[in-house]
């Protein structure tokens, strides 16, 4: 090859090499930045005259006189809608009964739609489920079920090789020249006197806990739950782990015996999560009885065997980084080993065994698999510390697949799911960077 | 004063024990130090327990069914009557997936471990250290969200048009790369410089615009085609691979930095650029080394939950043809995770049981694993060291 071709592919190399990197960074951000945007939406958002109803009557908060204005001032222009509706029921019933079949089926739909919207209609029965008690309490929403008041999806399959297209017909068109009509100019003009939109900042999500499996109301008992749990597993790991880390530096001698120790730390690293779930659910509920059925309790345990291998690992590496003169100071001063230990490296070690810690609680907050047999339930109410022996908890990690993949209305509450990842990412990703943080200065201390 | 002073005389006597002081004491550290192996030991008890009991609920499956249907049959009818408990496509999906992540996220990790270890200046590498923690330590769940709500979503829409910028982005640069080292070997072993010069450049026009035609062909031969379903085994591959990544460049970082500067030094002295230097010599002497971070970073793959069960469709079927990605799959964690709610009811049933046949199937996979890629690394810090 001549030397312009091994340039070329040298520099070109570098450029492979870099570009990982890049496209390492660039697929944290894809993943980290809707998480964020979106996740962000939960608690900063506009919210309608609905929210703030709902958050009057389930939570006893808001200021009642302004509210009560508002929810006048609304009503006024409801008023008229809801007056075109009674009117076309009664030009509906006056109509002969051929005509009449054609319309109600729609009818039904437009009173749906207009029902999502605003709430329930004047005449319904009224509504068992809390997420029918209200119309939209987010403005976005409200414009999205506006757009299906107006218009009604249609399928386009007439093309049989490719996927049927969706278009839209407004639903105007159905009720040309009946007293129906006037409706969606109405709706389409007033959505705002009727809703009253307003920049809202819900700090409740974090802190209340849901209203009708999360359509409304925060995500406070999931915050909890997976409280508890990271801390019930750091509460049996780490002391654990931090005694083994002191065996294995210390006192381990090589040979054969400590080999196999640490093989066992490696395999114990290398166990898939959900076969932790597995174990957990065989040994400490079905064996042991740690508790009836699931447990907080018995979450703990299973996380705390699956994080014990990355602190014991951690606070090795912390110990073997202490100085070795340190150690001989001490003892040639006449104290004794275990003294030593107590007294001098455990100190100097101590904010590298934390980092491990504070990784590790990252980690145990974050794991979905190991709960699922062990510790998660979907729906339930935040539980009290003496609770935790025996009864499950709902936690974050568990109820965003829950909502997002088996809540029987998961693309409704999008605005929760995201909420709930962006708590749990940040609780992780903060974890995280302290210990990076932590890191740094700890090199820069043992630098000098 | 006086209480002083005998106090003084006492502990002077202190450094003196006693015969039976000092049993005592021996007695004392003896005892806690096996209090500590006992503490240490507890990694190696769960990890027995763990194997017990995953076997001791596995082995009535294979008691009741045997071994041929689960290894061999795709019909996985659990909850019928009579029950089939194929779990070929089960396997096929897990292995699937597995792959895809390790095509995508090994070339990626090893070219990244590169760049850290020999490329990047000490200031720069601060920074993109801790972006590969940051990747590691977002939650698998989250990960999964992702790729159920956005990725999905995307590639069912446009995911034709994606395949083909990404078949752009990521292949023009290197067909252009074979176009001028093809051109450049085949005019080598002209003598004359101009009639080299003229060939040189013919070639690199000829092979310029077949790779060009390629190119155009099979971005369009991508972007005709249809997805039919977001959840499919290219999306969890992707997302895989972003969690095996992280794995992949650290241990093997870890494996080019520990060969020595002497060998770096030697390839360099001889006129090597960095590229065949990394290439020709830092990468064999690592690449047992490497070899072990493949493995750990698959077994990341093979052994994640959540992305697959939120993502992969969960359909137990093998594709058709056998490597079409985009189509749903199921893999072995997530049936695991989906079916133990319908049937832990039933402790005792095959379906039950089936389940932990699975995860004694992971568990092994795993162990042995492990095992290899331990063995790997010590064998590479001997030879390295030159023991």
């Amino acid at each position: 090859m001549n030397i312009g071709t091994r340039k070329i592919l040298d520099r070109s190399f570098t450029a492979i090499g870099f570009g990982s990197i890049i496209v390492m960074a660039l697929a944290l951000m894809v993943v980290v930045v809707p998480i964020l945007t979106n996740g962000l939406g939960a608690v900063f958002f506009t919210g309608t005259v609905e929210h703030r109803k709902l958050l009057h009557e389930e939570f006893q908060r808001g200021d009642t006189q302004d509210l009560s204005s508002e929810i006048a001032s609304s009503e006024r222009y409801r008023a008229k809608a809801y007056a075109i509706l009674s009117d076309f029921e009664a030009e509906l019933e006056r109509m002969e009964p051929e005509q009449q079949g054609k319309y109600s089926s729609k009818y039904a739909q437009v009173r749906t739609s207009l029902q999502s919207l605003l709430g329930p209609l004047p005449g319904d029965s009224p509504a068992m489920l809390t997420r029918n008690k209200y119309g939209q309490t987010r403005w976005e929403k409200a414009e999205e079920k506006l757009h299906s008041f107006l218009y009604e999806s249609k399928w386009d399959n007439s093309n049989s090789d490719v996927m049927g297209k969706e278009y839209f017909v407004r639903r105007s068109l159905d009720f040309k020249g009946t007293s129906l009509a006037p409706l969606f100019p109405y709706v389409e003009n007033n959505l705002e006197n009727m809703l009253l939109p307003r920049f809202t900042v819900y700090w409740g999500f974090l802190t209340d806990s849901s209203v009708d499996s999360h359509f409304f109301g925060g995500i406070w008992p999931e915050i909890q739950g997976t409280f508890f749990l990271a801390m019930g597993a750091m509460l049996f790991a780490f002391p654990i782990g931090v005694i083994a880390a002191i065996y294995f530096t210390e006192y381990a001698r090589p040979g054969f015996l400590n080999s196999m120790l640490r093989s066992a730390n490696s395999t114990l690293a290398g166990v898939p999560s959900i076969v932790f779930g597995m174990f957990g659910l065989a040994f400490f509920i079905n064996t042991l009885h740690v508790s009836e059925s699931k447990s907080v309790l018995a979450g703990s345990l299973t996380l705390a065997i699956m994080i014990l291998p990355t602190i014991i690992r951690a606070a090795e590496e912390a110990i073997l980084s202490v100085p070795k003169t340190y150690r001989e100071a001490s003892l040639s001063l006449g104290s004794t080993k275990w003294n030593t230990i107590l007294t001098v490296i455990l100190p100097a070690a101590l904010p590298g065994i934390l980092t491990g810690g504070v990784i590790s609680l990252g980690r145990a907050a974050g794991e979905t698999a190991p709960i699922i047999f062990t510790a998660a339930v979907s729906v339930g109410s935040a539980i009290g510390l003496a609770d935790i022996f025996s009864s499950p908890t709902p936690a974050l990690s568990w109820n965003i697949y829950n909502l997002a993949s088996e809540h029987e209305a998961a693309a409704e509450i999008r605005h929760v799911q995201y909420g709930m990842v962006l708590a749990l990412v940040s609780i992780v990703l903060m974890l995280n960077l302290s210990a990076i943080v932590l890191r740094a200065r700890i090199s820069k201390k043992l630098k000098g | 004063m006086a209480a002083e002073r005998s106090g003084e005389s006492t502990r002077s006597n202190d450094f003196v024990l006693s015969a039976r002081k000092r049993a005592a004491q021996k007695l004392i550290t003896q005892f806690g130090e096996g209090v500590l192996f006992v503490l240490a030991a507890f990694v190696a008890i769960i990890v027995l327990f763990i194997f017990f009991f995953v076997a001791r609920d596995a082995v009535p499956f294979f008691q009741i069914r045997g071994f041929s249907e689960f290894f061999t049959s795709s019909n996985w009818y659990p909850a019928d009557d009579p029950a089939e408990f194929g779990a070929f496509a089960i396997i096929y999906g897990s292995a699937m997936v597995t792959l895809g992540s390790a095509l995508i996220a090994v070339p990626m990790g090893v070219a990244a471990a590169i760049c850290l270890s020999d490329i990047l200046p000490f200031s720069i590498r601060q920074y993109a250290k801790p972006v590969i923690e940051m990747l590691a330590a977002i939650p698998s769940v989250a990960f999964g969200f992702f790729a159920l709500v956005v990725l999905a979503p995307l590639m069912q829409n446009s995911g034709g048009a994606l395949l083909m910028w990404v078949w752009w982005i990521l292949v023009s640069p290197f067909l252009l790369l074979t176009v001028i080292v093809a051109a450049d070997l085949l005019t080598n072993t002209i003598q004359d410089e101009k009639r080299r010069q003229q060939r040189y450049v013919t070639l690199v026009v000829l092979f310029g615009v077949i790779a060009i035609a390629v190119l155009l062909k099979v971005g369009a031969v991508l972007n005709g085609i249809q997805i039919i379903t977001g959840t499919n085994a290219l999306n969890v591959s992707i997302i895989l691979s972003f969690m095996a990544l992280p794995t992949i460049v650290s241990v093997s970082e870890d494996a080019l930095q520990a060969v020595g500067r002497d060998i770096r030094e030697g390839s360099y002295a001889l006129g090597a650029t960095r590229a065949e230097t990394i290439v020709k010599t830092i990468l064999p002497a690592a690449s047992s080394g490497i070899l072990a971070a493949v493995i750990l970073g698959i077994m990341r793959a093979l052994g994640e939950t959540m992305v697959v069960w939120m993502a992969s469709g969960n359909s137990s079927h093998v594709p058709e043809p056998w490597f079409n990605y985009l189509e749903a799959v199921r893999t072995l964690t997530a049936t695991i995770a989906g079916d133990m709610g319908e049937a832990d009811q039933v402790t005792g049933s095959a379906r039950f049981h089936v389940l932990f046949a699975m995860g004694l199937l992971l568990l092994i996979i795993s162990f042995i694993s492990n095992l290899v890629s331990e063995r790997i690394v010590v064998r590479q810090r001997k030879i390295l060291t030159g023991q």
